[in-house]
């Protein structure tokens, strides 16, 4: 099975954003959103010297994904197939789900009903509403699973003038990521609060690496916080089995806060 | 005419390969897909028509695939066959398409209804707005002669005016932002080495062993393939030495920032020199050869010790030393890089000479990882005119300058404008560029605008300048039309290419081939652009190459050519300077009592209680002119103000706050965000150049963030070359309506005096 991956170089990345309008332009992704973006960090000291960085981000795809269990539509058969294979299986899921052969955490918009709970799941941020449509939808980044499945490479990959942006499977040994991941001290920005297994990797100097961990690490698991949209459409769902899925990907890390947090938390933490 | 066998990047032959094998397989990529983009069946921009061309967001002009479905364009890549860039664009080239499709673009020919700078407008004909451009120039041309017409131009859209404003013999013609960024540099440099570093920079970064930015700031400047040089070269090991009074992107990488003392730059220039000098770090055998006047630059600098510029610089002896020894360690692999958007502090030539006379002694001029050679490609040739260019005899007002480059500095023409003096200027064609902002002390160039007889603004979305215009002509963008035939000498593999058209022009834009012939036969040279069209023109040039579109395209959009990067034993050093070698000493300054060796001449610092305002650039954005682009409005909508943390610390003010900032002639901006940050020093703050214009029309950018421009009230001038300088203003903050004195955090050496007010 193979598990997308991607590694980002910040001792590379000059911070050109070229990587979020390339997304925007491949996607027809409204202006006031992103799939992927690019914040800038510092200047400012860090332990290691001063820092001035960036902090290029987008969908995790993360091993154990908060965002699919939450989801509110009905659940549904669907054949998944293996693109190196051919190998098909059939899985329940809802509209959000982790595809079995990519790893590649992917919306179904057909079947999206706009509840926004996916959205206020995810502690990194990385999905949003689209209220630019008639019947918003969430979205994300899809590691443009695609254009892979064509035998390109994800677009913002492809316009990286830096080469910063390392993508593969990391479950493959000879792969890039699986070096720079198992070999090179690729980090990931999780806390002893966030454990989902996110599979966006990055590399640096120290100084970089901390500011990057120091401001962009999320700290809470949002699901405390649920629209008003979203409690609307659970009141005709209640009883529908929330954990969805999950057994299939192992037990979601993190589901006590999840299901436990304080409704009243505060917004996202970055 | 040798064609060499084409570089396909690493990315080509995926493309290529895609292409072969496009299917979907059923169930695995029909739903993650929002509908508005599987126009073509294939998601995205997979299947899509292509077209070659070159992109336009910016000047560096790197070579572009466009990628169209039913007929819109949905997609910029980088041409995977070009060497320079690849498959790789930058924010503002991917963003292009949202110049094509900006709502608020220039649709038709408008003539003003209200008063200068109102921008009310009504739409006209063509005919009625070329016929009354024709009538009022040719009138004002009968009553004050050739020399009260004036051009300020800017990019490609300028380059079928701009020769015929030549060809008629008018020397009245400015290119603001070329004075304002590399025209200094590039005189300082022809001065010494007898051509100017070239553009593309001929740094050869990826091969270096040591790169010294001073002027540079890679990371904010975007310049695709020279950032992939710079990239390369880190990774492959190359340290990096960062002059600069801010902790910029490119100090972020490097090993050693020197925080330097804004306006010093030369006095650490020369004690490198001198250090250099004294130590025997120079390369003595190319010095020998290849230079003149070394024996009196070695007298000019030797008081220049290192204990003497680190009380003028801020930066200590032993960082001065370290970073001489270390040149002179990897020399003649070491890029003095010649910076851009160099215009500061009015004696920018001389610094820019400096750098130069760094860059021969340490050896590195036309050796691998120095500075390389410019190639000599094949020149594609078609005459625009078909008689001779027309005698004048004006006596040009760029003559009050030594060494001016190409054109007249825009201060010259604002000025004559102003008093008549030497002669009145009474009408200004304002051609893809904004005056306004670029150019500093903009009142005086509003007070310009407002006196002249008649102004005619050509753009594509209505920019400031376009307010203060009598009839505005709508230019399609660089993806709606045919241009001319590029060709890339200042690279390693030079190249050549076409820009070409990816979609028909929108509403009634026009292209600037079409639109210059017109005025052209209005204004009575009707011999002038013989070419039906610009498509023409450019297969015109292509023949003189034994090249054509068809050919050219069936290349893939580009053809590349043998380049001779280095000095060889086949290929030795030639200068193009009085006798034939590098100019330590320029006989042609002392001949216009100009300093033959650089000197350091203090710039004034700021008056008590006030900062220096710095200003540079965003990735996201080209000079002034992408801010209404929608798509990088959205990545940095607005700029902030950079303050030191101590003293925002004294002043009491926290990061995000507001304030406004008030220049030394007591004019205020609105209302900027704060960073504060230790990456800058205390004695300047910074802002990104280009933001907060002022035409309404723009609904992205009006009023978004603060002007750097409409803050520079001074006005100094480089003596060498008339540019402006952009680093001589001073500010200093308002908060909650007190006015904040600025705190000193450290002495003033005696050798700086203080601006008076």
């Amino acid at each position: 099975m193979t598990q997308y991956a991607m590694v980002i170089d910040l001792n590379r990345c000059v911070g050109c954003h070229a990587c979020a309008i390339a997304c925007k332009a491949e996607w027809g992704v409204p202006a006031e959103y992103h799939r992927s973006w690019l914040r800038r960090l510092g200047p400012a000291m860090t332990p290691d010297g001063m820092s001035y960085t960036y902090f290029p981000g987008l969908c995790n795809h993360c091993d154990d994904p908060v965002c699919v269990p939450v989801c509110e539509a009905d659940p549904e058969e669907k054949v998944f197939t293996d693109p190196k294979t051919g190998k098909t299986m059939t899985m329940e899921v809802r509209a959000t789900y982790k595809h079995p052969f990519t790893g590649a955490v992917l919306i179904d918009h057909d079947r999206c009903i706009g509840c926004e709970m996916c959205v206020d799941a995810c502690p990194y941020g990385a999905r949003y509403m689209d209220y630019t449509l008639d019947e918003p939808k969430a979205d994300k980044c899809t590691f443009c699973m695609e254009r892979v499945e064509h035998g390109e490479v994800p677009a913002c990959v492809k316009t990286c003038l830096a080469g910063a942006r390392i993508f593969g499977d990391l479950h493959d040994k000879k792969s890039e990521v699986y070096d720079l991941v198992h070999n090179k001290g690729a980090i990931r920005l999780t806390s002893s609060e966030v454990v989902i297994g996110p599979n966006v990797y990055y590399i640096g100097n120290p100084r970089d690496l901390h500011l990057l961990k120091e401001t962009c690490t999320p700290h809470k698991m949002n699901a405390g916080r649920t629209s008003r949209r979203a409690m609307l459409a659970g009141l005709h769902r209640r009883g529908g089995n929330l954990l969805a899925g999950a057994g299939l990907f192992g037990a979601v890390a993190g589901l006590v806060d999840l299901t436990s947090s304080d409704s009243n938390s505060e917004d996202k933490s970055f | 005419m040798k064609l060499t066998r084409r570089r396909f990047l690493q990315n080509a032959g995926i493309t290529a390969a895609a292409l072969a094998t496009w299917k979907i397989p059923k169930g695995v990529l029909a739903s993650p897909v929002p509908a508005a983009t599987m126009a073509s069946g294939l998601p995205g921009s997979l299947g899509a028509q292509e077209v070659t061309s070159v992109c336009e967001m910016c000047f560096w002009r790197c070579l572009l695939t466009g990628k169209i479905k039913n007929g819109r364009l949905v997609k910029l890549e980088g041409n995977p066959k070009s060497p320079a860039n690849g498959t790789k664009l930058c924010a503002r080239g991917n963003a292009g398409i949202k110049l094509l499709y900006d709502p608020d673009r220039l649709k038709y020919p408008m003539k003003r209804v209200g008063t200068r700078g109102e921008g009310k407008w009504q739409r006209i004909t063509w005919d009625e707005a070329l016929d009354t451009t024709a009538e009022n120039l040719n009138r004002i041309k009968k009553e004050h002669g050739m020399e009260s017409l004036a051009l300020f131009y800017h990019g490609a859209s300028a380059k079928f005016i701009e020769p015929f404003w030549h060809h008629i013999g008018n020397p009245n013609r400015t290119e603001p932002a070329f004075f304002q960024c590399r025209g200094s540099r590039d005189i300082g440099y022809l001065l010494t080495f007898g051509d100017s570093p070239g553009s593309p920079e001929r740094m050869d970064m990826e091969k270096t062993r040591l790169m010294v930015f001073l002027g540079t700031h890679l990371g904010e400047n975007i310049h695709v393939s020279h950032v992939m040089h710079y990239i390369e070269g880190l990774c492959n090991g190359a340290k990096l030495v960062v002059v600069d009074p801010r902790f910029s992107a490119s100090a972020a990488k490097a090993d050693k920032w020197l925080a330097i003392r804004p306006g010093t730059d030369t006095a650490l220039l020369l004690a490198w020199i001198n250090y250099i000098i004294q130590h025997g770090l120079y390369d003595k055998e190319f010095v020998a050869k290849y230079t003149t006047g070394f024996k009196k630059l070695k007298d000019s600098v030797k008081d220049c010790t290192l204990d003497w510029a680190a009380g003028l610089t801020d930066i200590p002896a032993g960082q001065i030393k370290e970073t001489a020894e270390l040149m002179g360690k990897l020399a003649p692999h070491v890029v003095i890089h010649c910076g851009r958007f160099v215009a500061w502090y009015g004696n920018d030539t001389q610094r820019s000479r400096a750098l130069a006379i760094l860059a021969a002694i340490l050896g590195t001029y036309g050796v691998e990882g120095g500075m390389y050679l410019k190639s000599k490609p094949p020149r594609p040739k078609a005459s625009l005119f078909q008689s001779d260019e027309e005698e004048s005899d004006l006596e040009p007002i760029s003559d009050k300058w030594p060494f001016p480059p190409p054109g007249t500095p825009s201060e010259g023409l604002i000025e004559a404008t102003l008093t008549g003096k030497p002669y009145p200027i009474k009408s200004w064609v304002i051609w893809g560029t904004n005056t306004i902002q670029t150019i500093p002390a903009s009142h005086r160039t509003i007070e310009a605008l407002k006196k002249l007889d008649f102004v005619l603004a050509v753009d594509q979305i209505p920019n400031d300048q376009t307010l203060f215009a009598d009839i505005i002509l709508p230019q399609c963008t660089y993806l709606e039309r045919y241009d001319t035939v590029y060709v890339w000498k200042d690279v390693k593999v030079p190249y050549l290419s076409v820009r070409q058209p990816m979609v028909k022009p929108l509403y009634e834009s026009r292209d600037p081939y079409w639109i210059t012939k017109q005025l052209a036969e209005r204004l009575g040279y009707s011999d002038c652009f013989p070419y039906k069209d610009a498509k023409e023109y450019a297969e015109k040039k292509l023949e003189s190459v034994d090249l054509s579109l068809e050919k050219l395209n069936k290349e893939g959009g580009v053809v590349t050519f043998q380049g001779r990067p280095y000095f060889t034993r086949e290929n030795p050093p030639e200068f193009d300077t009085s006798d034939g070698k590098v100019q330590l000493y320029s006989e042609e300054m002392e001949d216009e009592d100009l300093d033959p060796i650089p000197r350091f001449e203090p710039t004034p610092a700021p008056p008590k209680g006030y900062v220096r305002l710095l200003s540079g650039r965003t990735p996201v954005h080209t000079f002034t002119r992408t801010r209404n682009n929608v798509w990088l409005n959205a990545e940095q909508s607005e700029n902030d103000l950079w303050l030191n943390d101590k003293v925002a610390k004294k002043l009491g003010i926290k990061n995000g706050e507001e304030v406004c900032m008030e220049n030394q002639r007591g004019v205020k901006t609105r209302p900027i965000k704060v960073k504060v940050t230790p990456g800058i020093r205390w004695d300047c703050v910074y802002i990104v150049h280009g933001y907060g214009q002022l035409s309404r029309h723009l609904t992205q950018a009006y009023h978004k963030g603060v002007s750097d421009g409409l803050t520079f009230a001074k006005n100094t001038l480089d003596p060498v070359t008339g540019a402006n300088a952009m680093r001589v203003n001073f500010v200093r903050l308002i908060k909650d309506g007190k006015v904040l004195e600025m705190p000193e955090l450290g002495p003033l050496p005696s050798g700086i005096p203080r601006f008076q007010m």
